[in-house]
């Protein structure tokens, strides 16, 4: 019984974390069709700016965090700016290629950069709490792990209300389902686009500080962290950010069980043979209710 | 306060529109008529900012629409309600109209123009919460022009809004766009295939073939004349004559 609460509340930890990661790639894609393959660089990115702080300037990583966002945010209008917004004038169907085409070259500029700045080694931050453990009934939850769910829980839910509530949230949603009727709206779309980029590239921000104070990090690191988040995203549905979460859940839960079944080694074949099943049989997505068109 | 003169429209090296001149006078129901692909919607399109014209220009109250984006000239007072109502389906019927009042000077005065378009519109009321994807033809059309008279506009575009609707509906809509021009003065453009119903509700109309206009006048001196017939027939077949 323990093991199994243990395992259940590992899944959950992992998967807040999961669902955090992906969530700026879901939100990219939903509403500029902007695939995103630097997006576990830009993780990387962020989990390099909370190391150095940590580093040089002993700042906790989740008290770091804001700065990181800052930082990270200001990255987002840079990207979209310099490199996103020419891809516009290509027609929607064509964006996704594209992008990917420009953000894969991207990827390798920015892995080496980061190789050549800061080498190839492998980063991670250790706090005083670091490896501690919650006791509660023999359940062991780690504090980071712990600090690294609740932020992925507060920014997933601050980013909905961001999109439910505010007058800008609708703009950008309303833009993700249909740009041409947005902008006769009044809806300056080309700045939905520059703002959402820079949301999205702040919380790659975010999943790298949760990283690397939870895991660690390498230049190269972020091509794993992107499959996570093409695999969570392809489970909560293209255009779903709220099931993002639910997906990371998902994802994370399955793991630790599989984990604890076949081993270790199988752990990333398990997500990757879901994201296959997902696109076989459910390509909407598991958390997507159909909506009929106009 | 509208005034299109000689504009030429191009979709890439295509010419869509030839030298196309038609004004919309403060307070009136205007109406541009035609067959399929005449370029009816390509007129509408560069009104709103979603083409350039190539050459000519578009002034509304002395200002040059021609370089303004879509999102300045809504800002002006100029609000086109899309062929196949354009909706956003997942968001609910509330948020479709509150994205119709996205403009400042639209969301101070959101709860009066929210009441006034359920008072036109009941229906929407009763469906304030269901998203706008999983309403009847009729309704999606409502929600359209009533998303569209969220954004306070004094120049409404209408594109085909009749298309796809049954007789009644198609009634029900245009008494309310008769009643809005009249009572709350705003100033109407109707792109319309159905010519019968164009005509009854304009004060005047221009026809449209082949990217050029080539009648225009008073809607019931239109009604009679061989060009309407024409475009008429370019539609289909005619079994009666009103």
């Amino acid at each position: 019984m323990e093991t199994a609460i243990q395992i259940i509340t590992y899944g959950v930890i992992v998967g807040a974390v999961y669902g955090l990661v992906a969530v700026g790639l879901a939100l990219l894609l939903g509403v500029m069709k902007y695939l995103n393959i630097a997006h576990g660089t830009f993780i990387m990115l962020g989990g390099y700016i909370a190391f150095w702080l940590f580093t040089l300037w002993h700042i906790d990583p989740f008290v770091s965090i804001p700065l990181v966002m800052l930082g990270m945010f200001i990255v987002g209008l840079i990207l979209y700016r310099v490199l996103l917004s020419p891809l516009l004038k290509s027609p929607v169907g064509l964006r996704i290629g594209n992008s990917m085409l420009i953000t894969f070259g991207l990827l390798w500029v920015l892995d080496n950069a980061a190789t050549w700045l800061w080498t190839s080694n492998v980063r991670s931050i250790t706090t005083s709490y670091t490896g501690e453990v919650l006791n509660i009934f023999g359940v062991k939850l780690p504090y980071t792990g712990l600090a690294g769910f609740g932020l992925a829980l507060l920014v997933i839910f601050a980013l909905h209300l961001l999109l439910t509530k505010t007058y800008f949230g609708k703009s950008v949603r309303a833009t993700t389902q249909d740009p041409e009727a947005a902008n006769l709206m009044g809806i300056n779309i080309g700045r939905t686009y520059l703002i959402s980029c820079g949301i999205a590239i702040m919380l790659a921000g975010v999943a790298g500080a949760v990283i690397v104070s939870s895991y660690s990090i390498t230049p190269a690191g972020g091509l794993n962290w992107l499959l996570i988040a093409m695999i969570v995203v392809v489970l909560a549905g293209e255009e779903n950010i709220n099931g993002v979460f639910a997906a990371g859940l998902v994802l994370g839960l399955v793991e630790a069980v599989s984990v604890f079944v076949t081993g270790a080694s199988y752990r990333e074949v398990i997500g990757l043979v879901m994201f296959v099943l997902v696109l076989m049989f459910r390509p909407q997505g598991l958390f997507t209710r159909r909506v009929r068109g106009t | 306060m509208l005034e299109i003169s000689n504009i030429d429209v191009y979709y890439g090296d295509f010419q869509a529109l030839w030298d196309v001149s038609l004004a919309v006078g403060d307070g009136e129901i205007v109406t541009l008529i035609g067959s399929n692909g005449a370029g009816k919607s390509t007129i509408l399109k560069t009104i709103s900012g979603l083409l350039k014209p190539k050459t000519g220009s578009i002034t509304y109250d002395g200002i040059r629409l021609n370089r303004l984006p879509a999102h300045k000239i809504v800002e002006l007072g100029i609000c086109m309600v899309p062929e196949g109502r354009r909706l956003f389906p997942q968001m609910s019927v509330l948020e479709n109209l509150e994205v119709g009042a996205f403009l400042s000077q639209a969301r101070q005065v959101k709860g009066d123009t929210l009441n006034w378009v359920y008072e036109i519109f009941p229906v929407l009321r009763e469906r304030a919460k269901q998203p706008a994807g999983t309403l009847s033809g009729g309704e999606q059309q409502m929600l359209a022009i009533a998303r569209g008279l969220m954004s306070q506009p004094k120049l409404l575009l209408l594109d085909e809004m009749s298309l796809g609707l049954g007789p009644l509906l198609v009634q029900d809509i245009s008494r309310v766009i008769s009643e809005i021009n009249k009572l709350k003065g705003i100033t109407i453009f109707l792109v319309e295939q159905n010519v019968r119903l164009a005509l009854a509700l304009a004060d005047r109309g221009y026809i449209l073939e082949n990217g050029r206009i080539v009648d225009q006048g008073d809607a019931k001196v239109l009604w009679s004349s061989d060009s309407v017939k024409n475009a008429y027939l370019g539609v289909g077949p005619v079994t009666e004559k009103g």
